[in-house]
């Protein structure tokens, strides 16, 4: 199956033979074979770090030193620039969107080719182009005059395929698409996906949900460590044996529910907490071992609370009570030292110091703790930073190395370590585990049942609803900013926190 | 190729990056020393073309003289880019007033004169730290607009006179003593060899070196510089550590402005033109990153010290001022293109 050199008597859409790609100091894809017919939906699977994304890109035109061959629908093409792979046939939808939010639909669907009258714009040809883009994706009711900012983010990602949809390209691929999606959304995507492929559209599909390639793929190969593992079609697999694939080695179920560890003993109340405009009254409290999960569609407030209650927003009204004594915060400094700390939900632009040293971020938080004086020492706290490492398993474990060269799930244990080495005893973890791979994630799901377990609280704020079930010990119902509802352990499920977030069902008490 | 895997990924078996390759020696090299490679190889140069005569003291002593005023300025610069602030464009109008303010109060005696001199530095810094830190001012236009009303300030103030220290102290012998010792700050040799001006560079680089690889400060800074965002979400106090190396950046500036005075012997608005941009070519130099984050003050002194050098061994070659200008364009040019070149090799840009 991995002999790319047979002479076959199918021709490929895309057909990649021994291809790799060194970056410095690793090969980040090596002598990989990859084959997409025409009409398939091609599922690429891997953990962090596998090397699909590079492979993608390698295909996007983004590297001009890869080795090995590309052949499309039979010809064998040079994807040395983004220009060229977009000639040879090739469509990229990036997992974030490459849209201009302020300005409108058919400027961005039709960018770099706006049909001209002279030297003027055709807005009535663009416009009429633009429509029949967005049909193509099912957005037959939208107004393509509008601006990008003013429609949904589903609509945004459709949006975003139309836009490559107008290259004509005949492979489509398509990076995590269901990321930022609700499950309604998702489904509207999927029949999009089975469209196109019934135009005939070569679809590769690159997804970290299992659920997802078993509803939409026919093919799945899958990757670990820069090489090709294996192809097979999707009736033949099961979750089990992808995950074993993925990683190497068989991985116990996860989500398996875990004894509570939540006591009588309160560590954090809010009362009456308001910022106008994001969050109104909120009261809540959380015990001591509990894992609390603020539940909510995305813009319902999550974030902006915890942001809140770390003092990193300003707020407008309410009391905060950690061990009993009212607080206020006025920055994060003052929430660490009060003994709460916020893993914030984007690693890359506000979670870590990418260019720096696993140690300079994991001591972040702690630089004042550890200074002596006017002093501080990073090396004399090695110790330190290993120990955090390791607790987190971070791989390699090479405290001098910059995190960048990470892999996204071990930089998010990177994250995770750098609020651990804290000991603060309250956490907020905000979407811990999005975008990383089973492996890691099962990791970080570890550490939080041991972090409560021993006589810590979290407050998680996640739209992974499997990741909610399996840690939450209570779940609040946020919508729109106010609490609507609250769930308990023993009702909480994937579909009770579905309904409830829409603001249905038994658990939604309207408080207002 | 399915069985090979499962050879290589026994579970027991702790995991082998086996995707590790070679990294191309120079660059590990390079970036490792910096600019001190071209600092040595300049030296080498300046021996041939001087024929032996570059390392005599009195040619050492005009080179660090040279860039002593730089050296001084360049601690306080180094900062700014460091934390991720890109440059101070503020630096001339800084030296202009603390050379004014200690002329003008030379009559206080010599101590209290520096004193006021650094002491207007402190309050330049102090402002455009809270601008900058608190009410995020852009670190750019901030500090240019800062150095045009301040030169503004200078020339309605004194009338756009330039203020001697003699002239300025009173006819006691106190005060003219004072203006005395101020010209001679800049005309001192220790020792009858080395300038005090070099020493003082030495002691505010040694002492920017202490502070950025060996306090708490210095670490706050490099997490700053690198993303603003994430030190503010961990708990660092950005708006104090801003105020703090914009005061820094501005004792810097005021001590180089003060020496240019004295060695001028003249306080006047247009004292230290051109200063900033030739500190950011020294510390650009040194390896810093533009961005913030990265570099070092040993760099920055590497950089301080070709710039000196480059420009001793162009005269010893015999070049009119016109043609050192291109080749010192030229070089830096190179040099920095090879810095970002062993950073892309190495993937660290």
């Amino acid at each position: 199956m991995s002999n790319g050199s047979n002479k076959e008597s199918t021709v490929y859409a895309l057909d990649m033979r021994s291809v790799s790609k060194r970056f410095p100091g690793t090969l980040a894809v090596d002598k990989v074979d990859f084959q997409v017919k025409k009409g398939e939906v091609h599922a690429l699977m891997g953990e962090n770090g596998a090397g699909k994304s590079t492979l993608m890109k390698m295909l996007a035109g983004l590297f001009n030193d890869y080795t090995g061959n590309i052949y499309i629908n039979g010809e064998k093409k040079e994807l040395h620039t983004p220009e060229m792979a977009k000639a040879a046939g090739i469509g990229m939808v990036y997992q974030e969107l490459s849209l201009a939010r302020r300005i409108s639909i058919y400027e961005n669907l039709l960018v770099g080719r706006l049909p001209k009258k002279g030297i003027f714009v055709d807005k009535k040809k663009a416009i009429e182009e633009a429509k029949e883009l967005l049909a193509r994706v099912g957005l037959n009711d939208t107004d393509p005059t509008i601006d990008v900012s003013e429609i949904s983010q589903c609509d945004a990602q459709l949006v975003e395929i139309a836009k490559v949809l107008g290259n004509e390209p005949s492979i489509l691929v398509l990076d995590e698409p269901t990321s930022a999606l609700s499950s309604e959304e998702v489904h509207r995507l999927y029949k999009i996906v089975n469209k196109l492929k019934s135009e005939g559209l070569a679809i590769i599909y690159i997804s970290h949900h299992l659920a997802e390639i078993f509803e939409i793929a026919d093919m799945v190969t899958v990757m670990r460590d820069g090489k090709k593992v294996e192809t097979f079609p999707v009736s033949e697999a099961t979750p089990e044996i992808l995950v074993e694939k993925m990683v190497g080695k068989s991985v116990k179920s996860f989500y398996e529910g875990h004894a509570s560890a939540v006591t009588d003993e309160e560590v954090l109340r809010v009362e009456d907490f308001t910022r106008w405009g994001f969050f109104h009254h909120i009261n809540f409290s959380l015990k001591k071992g509990e894992v609390l999960a603020i539940c909510g569609l995305a813009g319902s407030g999550r974030t902006e609370i915890a942001r809140g209650l770390v003092g990193l927003d300003e707020t407008h009204g309410g009391k905060v009570f950690v061990h009993g004594k009212e607080v206020k915060f006025k920055n994060m400094g003052e929430a660490i030292k009060g003994g709460i700390g916020y893993l914030t939900e984007d690693r890359k632009t506000v979670g870590l110091a990418l260019p720096q040293t696993v140690t300079d971020n994991v001591l972040t938080c702690v630089i004042d703790k550890y200074s002596k004086g006017i002093l501080f020492n990073a090396n004399k706290l090695g110790d330190l930073v290993d120990e955090k490492i390791n607790e987190m398993s971070v791989y390699p474990p090479d405290r001098n190395r910059l995190v960048n060269s990470f892999s996204g799930g071990n930089q998010q244990k990177v994250l995770m370590a750098k609020w651990l080495a804290t000991d603060v005893d309250i956490l907020i973890l905000d979407e811990p585990t999005r975008g990383v791979d089973v492996n890691a994630k099962q990791t970080i799901h570890d550490v939080v049942k041991t972090y409560v377990r021993k006589g810590n609280s979290c407050i998680l704020l996640s739209s992974d609803l499997p990741e909610v079930v399996g840690l939450a010990d209570r779940a609040v119902i946020l919508r729109e900013g106010h609490i609507i509802g609250e769930i308990q352990k023993e009702d909480i499920t994937e579909n009770a926190l579905l309904i409830a977030a829409n603001g249905e069902g038994e658990h939604v008490s309207c408080q207002k | 190729m399915s069985e090979v895997n499962k050879k290589e990924y026994k579970p027991e078996a702790p995991k082998v990056d086996t995707r590790k390759t070679e990294i191309s020696k120079f660059s590990i090299i390079f970036n490792k020393l910096g600019i001190w490679v071209i600092v040595i190889m300049l030296l080498i140069l300046g021996m041939i073309v001087s024929k032996g005569q570059f390392f005599t003291a009195s040619n050492i002593q005009s080179i660090l003289e040279a860039v002593a005023l730089v050296g001084m300025i360049a601690p306080g610069m180094f900062f700014v880019v460091y934390c991720g602030n890109m440059n101070d464009m503020g630096i001339p109008s800084t030296m202009a007033l603390a050379g004014m303010m200690t002329v003008q109060s030379i009559n206080l005696g010599f101590p209290a004169a520096i004193l006021i001199g650094i002491l207007s530095g402190v309050l330049i810094g102090v402002i455009n730290g809270f601008m900058i830190g608190k009410l995020r001012a852009n670190a750019i236009i901030w500090p240019l607009a800062m150095n045009l009303f301040i030169s503004g300030v200078i020339r309605v103030v004194w009338g756009g006179k330039q203020l001697y220290a003699d002239k300025v102290a009173r006819d006691t012998e106190s005060a003219q003593r004072a203006a005395e010792t101020f010209y001679s700050i800049s005309r001192t040799y220790i020792g009858g060899i080395i300038s005090l001006m070099a020493i003082v560079m030495l002691c505010m680089m040694l002492l920017a070196w202490f502070i950025h690889s060996k306090t708490s400060f210095g670490q706050k800074v490099k997490i700053m510089g690198t993303n603003y965002e994430v030190a503010k979400c961990s708990g660092i106090n950005t708006v104090k550590v801003t105020m703090m190396v914009y005061i820094f950046d501005g004792i810097c500036a005021a001590i180089g402005g003060i020496f240019y005075a004295a060695l001028r012997k003249t306080a006047s608005y247009e004292n230290g033109t051109g200063y900033d941009f030739t500190a950011l070519t020294a510390v650009v130099l040194g390896g810093a990153l533009l961005g913030g984050g990265k570099g070092s003050i040993v760099g920055t002194f590497g950089g301080v010290i070709a710039y000196g050098i480059l420009n001793n061994v162009l005269s010893w070659i015999g070049l009119g001022t016109y043609e050192k200008y291109l080749v010192q364009g030229l070089v830096f040019l190179f040099i920095v293109w090879l810095n970002t070149y062993s950073n892309r090799k190495l993937g660290k840009a």
